[in-house]
């Protein structure tokens, strides 16, 4: 009996020195390089914290964070997803807290531009976002720009456009010359929904398209200057300039092919830096799309996922200092070295060209305050409105006309 | 004659017979009678997954049935039925007809080969399909070796023909079920009633009609039924394969269950379409049934 005794206590003495002492994370899978040198870092700066980790790709985790933070047992710290469908879910129901406090104290707010946190910003009860308190946070940008095959380029006697007209033209003698202008893999849905968002942010203001996308109710989808980036969208697919078969092939496949040497532009985020840099070396470069008339830029854009602290987190403090550890200024160079594109500026030079010309890309769509999220973010339903109408749009199966009027009538949703 | 000896059933009910089936009836109670009430209830709601279920009666089903897309989504899995199901009933009873009348050497391997499909992963058959349907996949380097370049297109990622491509990947992975049972069933068929057939004169088509197909009735009720079922609640193909595209030219039932539970946290809309697609194939395996059993 005695032995049993001192067999529970010592179970529940050590259970609880874990606990106290473990940080357990679940993220997604694009983050587990950034998050491995993080964790040994803190780990070794912080004796006696243990980080544990668990990582899921972006189907799994999109389908199962809500349900896993509403578990009586939650990560203490996880991505979320912005938007009403995923992190208005968990602030409506008190599944994560507010990182006010912590921003305070940690002067994340004193990083970025007023205003540039918007899409981390709820009210208290999570009904409206783009204002109120700091919920999520995270270091990393991911931008969507032009990248292109240099050789290509230079061998088709072209430049960096300077306006999209230019890049519109750029396309027409690509074309001319045999070449696929933009190579697209729309099998997927999504990736078409960043093409959308750079013709999109040629043509529309985006100051109009960030609050339509808080607040889609109440700010008018159908717009002149839309329409006309829809009826562009629709001309570049009818003059062929993402070939013929782009509905049939793969966002992964795509992107082997530009690397491989089809397609002499990739309108994708700035996520794929470091494979495309792999496969491509000296070749291959990136520019912030000109908008039309080439008085600034565009794109989609936003912060990688929101880092949120689970409100049954035992120690939050202990997950803030991590969050401190991923924001701090030391960390920027970190995550340049891992290949990712740090919302701050760098200290340490860029580890390659290309990686020199997205930053360049990144910070001209700052310095524009020119990103314009993801259409998808707008209501829950968007996601599969746009990437379908997208498609359709693409393959000549609808009319840029049908194709606002549907995104218009999903905005009411 | 005494008949003492012939077993009788007791007349008293032994009651302890139900403790046979205990285990099996929790299993069956709290893995599929529990989850489908629930189910139920949850279709009369809205719920987002985490919060509380609020009761909205039949609402979700209006929305549904008034839903353009999910209604036309319902017709794509009718399309496909032709595909999961009478393509490979036709094409498993002809080789099953074959069979009889041609002997060849090594049958017992082409079986085995044919039935392969049957034993994959539909991940694996998706992700192969997509590999040999894709536009310069190994389908469209054949067509155009051929001289068919007019032909060969992006088929998975095409408005006209993308149904008709997902389709025929169930009709290949469905065939080889429907050859081993029809191959079963004709080897039970009394040999004399082929010859009979044969003193009579009937050839290998009045053969086939006459004597295969009435006897292969039972079997081809439950081709139908397995098959029909497949291709109303077949998810993962199409997840694998277009996702529902392009556009939504492919979607069917289960991937709009998916989309509204997992993408969409709209658990009691993805619940009562759950409930409508069940209650689909219950009506109609119970029209197969009724159509085709024994009449006396």
């Amino acid at each position: 009996m005695k032995k049993i005794v001192f067999l529970l206590s010592s179970l529940i003495f050590f259970s609880a020195g874990i606990n106290a002492e473990t940080l357990r994370i679940l993220a997604e899978a694009g983050d587990e390089g950034t998050l491995t040198r993080a964790i040994t870092q803190f780990e070794a700066a912080n004796p006696g914290v243990t980080v544990e980790a668990s990582y899921l790709g972006w189907d799994d985790f999109m389908a199962t964070i809500k349900l896993k933070m509403a578990d009586n047992n939650p990560p203490d710290l996880a991505h979320g997803n912005q938007g009403f469908t995923v992190d208005g879910t968990l602030i409506q129901n008190g599944l994560v807290i507010s990182l006010e406090k912590y921003a305070n104290q940690y002067g994340w707010k004193d990083l970025f531009a007023e205003g540039a946190l918007s899409e981390f910003m709820w009210s208290e009860d999570g009904s409206i976002w783009g204002s109120g308190s700091l919920y999520g946070i995270n270091p990393v940008a991911e931008d969507v720009i032009v990248f292109y095959n240099k050789s290509k380029l230079n061998a088709l006697g072209l430049s960096v456009p300077n306006s999209f007209e230019d890049f519109e033209n750029a396309l027409a003698v690509s074309k001319d010359a045999g070449e696929l202008p933009i190579i697209l893999g729309g099998a997927d849905g999504w990736p078409i929904i960043h093409v959308w968002g750079i013709i999109d942010g040629a043509f529309v203001d985006p100051n109009h398209t960030r609050g339509w996308i808080f607040d889609p109710k109440n700010f008018e989808f159908n717009t002149s200057s839309r329409m006309d980036a829809a009826k562009k969208l629709d001309d570049m697919a009818a003059d062929g300039y993402f070939g013929t078969d782009s509905l049939g092939i793969g966002y992964d496949d795509a992107n082997a092919m530009f690397i491989n040497g089809e397609g002499v532009f990739n309108l994708t985020g700035t996520w794929m830096t470091a494979q495309l840099d792999e496969g491509m070396g000296e070749n291959v470069g990136a520019f912030a799309m000109p908008t039309s008339g080439g008085h600034s830029v565009g794109g989609g854009g936003s912060f990688a996922l929101p880092w949120h602290i689970s409100s049954k987190a035992s120690n939050p403090d202990l997950a803030a200092k991590f969050l401190a550890h991923l924001m701090s200024n030391d960390f920027v160079d970190d995550l340049m070295e891992v290949g990712r594109v740090p919302a701050q500026a760098p200290t340490i030079s860029p580890t390659s060209n290309l990686q020199a010309e997205v930053i360049a890309s990144s910070n001209a769509l700052v310095g524009a305050n020119a990103k314009t999220f993801y259409t998808d973010w707008a209501t829950p339903g968007m996601y599969d409105v746009v990437t379908q109408e997208l498609q359709k749009l693409i393959g000549g199966a609808t009319s840029a006309e049908e194709f606002i009027s549907a995104m218009a009538a999903e905005s009411l949703n | 004659m005494s008949n003492k000896n012939i077993y009788r059933p007791q007349s008293k009910f032994l009651y302890s017979s139900y403790l046979y089936i205990i285990p099996a009836f929790v299993f069956y109670i709290l893995f599929v009678l529990f989850p489908l009430g629930d189910t139920l209830y949850t279709s009369f709601t809205e719920w987002n997954g985490i919060s509380e279920k609020k009761w909205v009666g039949l609402d979700q089903y209006i929305k549904n049935l008034s839903d353009k897309k999910i209604t036309s989504s319902i017709k794509h899995s009718f399309i496909l039925i032709i595909f999961y199901s009478f393509l490979p009933i036709i094409i498993g009873l002809l080789i099953a007809g074959l069979m009889i009348r041609v002997k060849i050497r090594g049958m017992t391997t082409y079986r085995a080969i044919l039935f392969l499909p049957q034993i994959l992963s539909m991940i694996v058959v998706g992700i192969s399909w997509r590999w040999i349907y894709a536009p310069k996949g190994p389908l469209n380097s054949g067509l155009d070796f051929f001289g068919l370049e007019d032909v060969s297109r992006a088929w998975l990622g095409s408005f006209d023909y993308s149904l008709m491509a997902v389709g025929l990947i169930g009709t290949w992975v469905m065939f080889g079920f429907t050859m081993i049972l029809f191959i079963a069933g004709v080897q039970k068929i009394p040999i004399e009633l082929y010859d009979a057939a044969k003193v009579d004169g009937a050839g290998a088509i009045s053969e086939f009609f006459n004597v295969t197909l009435p006897n292969l009735r039972g079997e081809i009720i439950v081709a139908l039924i397995f098959t029909v079922t497949l291709a109303l609640r077949n998810f993962d193909l199409i997840y694998i394969t277009t996702g529902g595209g392009p556009g939504t030219s492919t979607m069917i039932p289960s991937m709009f269950i998916y989309k509204k539970a997992f993408q969409m946290g709209q658990v009691g809309s993805a619940s009562s379409l759950g409930i409508m697609l069940t209650l689909m194939i219950f009506t109609l395996v119970s029209l197969i049934l009724i159509t085709f059993r024994e009449r006396k």
